[in-house]
């Protein structure tokens, strides 16, 4: 693989239908739909982001609706070394969710996550609708916690590119995709993930378990 | 029995043709479009209808939720519990300490006799969530249906594998490392011409044992111990490595054919993705391994509820009431493990066979024990080799802190007896014991100036060898004493016979519909607990009998194909699935193939 390609796990929290996914699809494939039909996923999507000479290979963790009834895994903050805290920016409710969704990534995910909180569904404001959170209000939580902070409308595509640009100009380049640097005791022969991608080496093969 | 119409996948339902009348019947295999991860705007509560209820988020009930989910059930699935796993939860220190408190107070049924201690170093020097302790600790075969299934289902993405490739069994009191390859053990020069010979045999046998009964026929109701003594002239040293190091088999009483597959599974597993047999996965084991399943049912459409609990079923109007009061219309089945029970069940089938468990966390690093770049060894006890003079034997799967389950300079023990009754708790401590004082013998400052004993590696480690360590230090007393910050113990009752995997007739007793007057759960069906079997082998058996419950037959189970997303997929090997899924017995090119068996020159 190219050297130059750094991996970068990034995860989306806020409230239900604040517009996650809708953010995602835009990002990923430019799209918007207004009346999605169940559309159904692999583990992960991904997403690449030239930088200078360097690709930032984004591995983007959408909720799968677990986070409706307060469901989230550990799993899913693990290792994380972005987040896109979003909040509807007509919804009250959705922003004080959002400073829960900060505090929680400090206190579980890896230190030195780089957070965007991102007020979603900008459009609506410019069609004359209310704004009901107020951006400075925004940006001043973003101040206190260090975060980036962009308001976007997944419908329009506004600001969109930009917030996972920013995000990637953040990420320090290399290293940054093993967590080496935290290894410990060993014996140790640097990364000992095993990569099951990659061919079995030998073929000869009986499945084991039930010998029917 | 009951035969359900086949629904449509989810993948299916979502053809791009929708308006046009699909002709296409069989579309097998299915496959998932490549924009995903994407679910639809969803509501805030939960769903009034749903096909499958699962109450559970152990690894069986997580695979079966996964399972469904992508052959287009509308599933929800709940826990009791505010965390993932269940039965196979991994557990911070602090979560043990509620779970134990739980079963002591009667609310967790299928547990008993739960034990804790934790240092005040732990809050003080270390934070419980540095930790990650599994209730039910196993281990990846390399090659196993759950993984292939991983792979499958892409679950393996969210997971990170080491490998585990020490196996020691503990004779003599001390630890004779295992001659882990099929090469090794012929190269051993401590090993008589005669013995390699015969272990070759044996070897090139049992690779293919099927096919030979006229070797093992005699033997299929006798134990494996006569029928490598006597039919392959093996010494007790190998007999006992072949039994309980390689076939991590639970006692000499182990009838041969049921032996024999275990022997293989070991070795059809070494060098299929490396010089390892099997693996496990980082921060925890089937806890981990379970979350993943979940995520990946969640993305499959499925809903997920922590903290709720199931208070009532009626079979009749079909309604399910939980805790918080609300209800759902569930549309096929009710699943649940047994931990989930309702208040006033009647129907959880016999747990009669009991597990075993000391968990401890040490502070002291246990990398000798460890193969160079592993953070994991598997130690075996075979039956006679501890004090407490065990039949059974002890396992125990030790972990270092690049397992990412504990912090620097600790390590978690996983000591686990399959012996029915308080004999099992007595081998434990025994074992824990014999452990506890090889680690200190090694390590001693006392005894590192004896070059006999000590050697240095090829980067300037110190390597000790614990085989000479054990014969001469035997009497060794240490004076150092071995800080615990743990020591957990704990009794798991279970359906499952020790070693076996779950008989499919424990759902078949469930099935006659027979109701209970005033019973909290007629009508449901409850899954197996886990069995002591330190490998994940009983877990893809069990979910594909509860799908085929629900959905008719297995044919479809996770017969998903995701579409080439990256340039790192693995689709562009067709065969590739084949060569570790398969299943059948009829693939006898084992014997050449690149066997380093055959290679060997004696
Ligand atoms: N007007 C407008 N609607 C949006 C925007 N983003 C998402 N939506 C809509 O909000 C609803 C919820 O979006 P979704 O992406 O499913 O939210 P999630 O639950 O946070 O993943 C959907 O009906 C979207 O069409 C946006 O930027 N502007
Ligand atoms: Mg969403």
């Amino acid at each position: 693989m190219n050297s130059n390609v750094t991996s970068v796990k990034l995860v989306l929290l806020g409230e239900a239908a604040v517009g996650k996914s809708s953010i995602v699809l835009r990002f990923v494939s430019n799209d918007f739909s207004e009346n999605k039909e169940p559309t159904i996923g692999a583990a992960f999507l991904t997403q690449r982001v030239n930088i200078g000479n360097h690709t930032i290979k984004f591995e983007i963790w959408d909720t799968a609706g677990q986070e409706r009834f307060a469901s989230l895994a550990p799993m899913y903050y693990r290792n994380a070394q972005a987040a896109l805290v979003v909040y509807d920016v007509t919804k009250p409710q959705s922003f004080i969710k959002a400073r829960h969704w900060v505090k929680e990534l400090q206190e579980q995910a890896n230190k030195g996550i780089i957070i965007a909180l991102v007020g979603n569904k900008a459009d609506i404001i410019e069609d004359g609708e209310e704004r009901k959170v107020a951006r400075e209000e925004a940006e001043k939580l973003a101040e206190e916690e260090g975060l980036l902070f962009f308001e976007t409308s997944a419908k329009t595509g506004n600001n969109v590119n930009e917030t996972f640009l920013a995000i990637g100009e953040k990420i320090p380049l290399k290293n940054s995709s093993s967590a080496n640097d935290q290894h410990h005791d060993t014996n140790n022969n640097n990364n000992q993930r095993i990569d099951l991608d990659n061919n079995p080496v030998d073929a000869a093969s009986n499945a084991p378990g039930c010998s029917c | 029995m009951k035969s359900f119409e086949r629904r449509p996948s989810v993948a299916e339902r979502r053809s791009p043709f929708v308006g046009s009348a699909s002709t296409n019947n069989t579309p097998t295999p299915m496959v998932v479009p490549h924009l995903a991860g994407i679910e639809d705007p969803v509501p805030e509560t939960t769903p009034e209808k749903v096909d499958v209820l699962i109450a559970g988020t152990g690894i069986v009930e997580s695979v079966l939720a996964a399972a469904l989910a992508w052959q287009g059930s509308n599933v929800l699935h709940i826990d009791q519990n505010d965390h993932y796993g269940d039965t196979s939860a991994t557990l911070t220190v602090d979560q043990i300490k509620r779970w134990v408190n739980e079963v002591n107070s009667g609310k967790l049924a299928p547990y008993s006799n739960a034990k804790l201690y934790v240092s005040t170093n732990v809050g003080r020097n270390y934070k419980s969530r540095d930790f990650g302790v599994d209730l039910s600790p196993k281990l990846l075969f390399a090659n196993s249906d759950l993984l292939s299934i991983l792979v499958k289902s892409r679950v393996h993405q969210y997971l990170e594998f080491q490998s585990l490739s020490s196996f020691h069994t503990f004779e003599n009191d001390s630890f004779e490392k295992l001659t882990n390859s099929k090469q090794e053990i012929f190269t051993d020069n401590n090993l008589p011409l005669m013995t390699k010979r015969n272990l070759m045999r044996f070897i090139k046998f049992v690779l293919n044992w099927e096919a030979q009964p006229e070797i093992w026929e005699a033997y299929s109701e006798r134990s494996i111990y006569d029928f490598l003594t006597e039919k392959f002239k093996l010494d007790k040293a190998q007999t006992f490595e072949l039994i309980f190091s390689i076939g991590l088999c639970y006692n000499i009483e182990t009838v041969t054919p049921k032996a024999l597959q275990r022997i293989r599974r070991y070795l059809t597993s070494f060098d299929v993705y490396g010089p390892f047999p099997v693996m496990y996965s980082k921060y925890g084991g089937s806890g981990e391994v379970s979350q993943g399943f979940c995520r990946s049912a969640a993305v499959g459409g499925a809903t997920y509820k922590l903290n709720d609990k199931l208070i009532d079923y009626n079979p009749e109007t079909k309604i399910a009431t939980f805790k918080d009061g609300s209800k759902v219309t569930v549309m096929e089945k009710v699943i649940m493990s047994p931990t989930q029970a309702p208040e006033g069940c009647a129907n959880i089938p016999k747990q009669q066979f009991e597990i075993h468990r000391l968990i401890c966390i040490v502070e002291k690093t246990c990398n000798q024990w460890f193969a160079d770049g592993e953070s994991a060894a598997v130690v075996v006890f075979p039956p006679g080799s501890l004090k407490s003079n065990n039949t059974q034997v002890v396992q125990a799967v030790i972990q270092g802190s690049n397992s990412e389950t504990c912090p620097r300079g600790t390590s978690i023990w996983y000591l686990t007896s399959a012996e029915q009754g308080p004999r099992g708790e007595i081998d434990l401590d025994a074992a824990l014991e014999a452990l506890e004082n090889s680690l200190l013998r090694e390590t001693s400052q006392d005894i590192v100036n004896d070059s006999d004993i000590v050697q240095v590696g090829p980067e300037g480690q110190t390597i000790i060898n614990s085989v000479k360590l054990g014969q001469s230090f035997k009497e060794y007393v240490p004076r150092e004493k071995l800080n615990f910050l743990m020591k957990f113990y704990f009794t798991q009752h279970t359906s499952t016979p020790p070693f076996n995997i779950v008989a499919s007739s424990l759902f078949d007793m469930q099935d006659d519909n027979r109701l209970i007057p005033g019973a909290s759960d007629n009508g449901i069906i409850y899954t197996p607990m886990p069995s002591a079997e330190i490998s994940y082998d009983e877990v893809v058996t069990a979910a594909k009998v509860l799908y085929e419950k629900i959905v008719g037959s297995d044919d479809d189970f996770f017969d998903v194909d995701f579409e080439d997303e990256d340039d790192n997929a693995m689709t562009n090997n067709p065969d590739y699935e084949n060569a570790i899924a398969s299943n059948s017995d009829e693939d006898i090119a084992m014997g050449d193939s690149g066997e380093p068996v055959g290679e060997m020159e004696i």
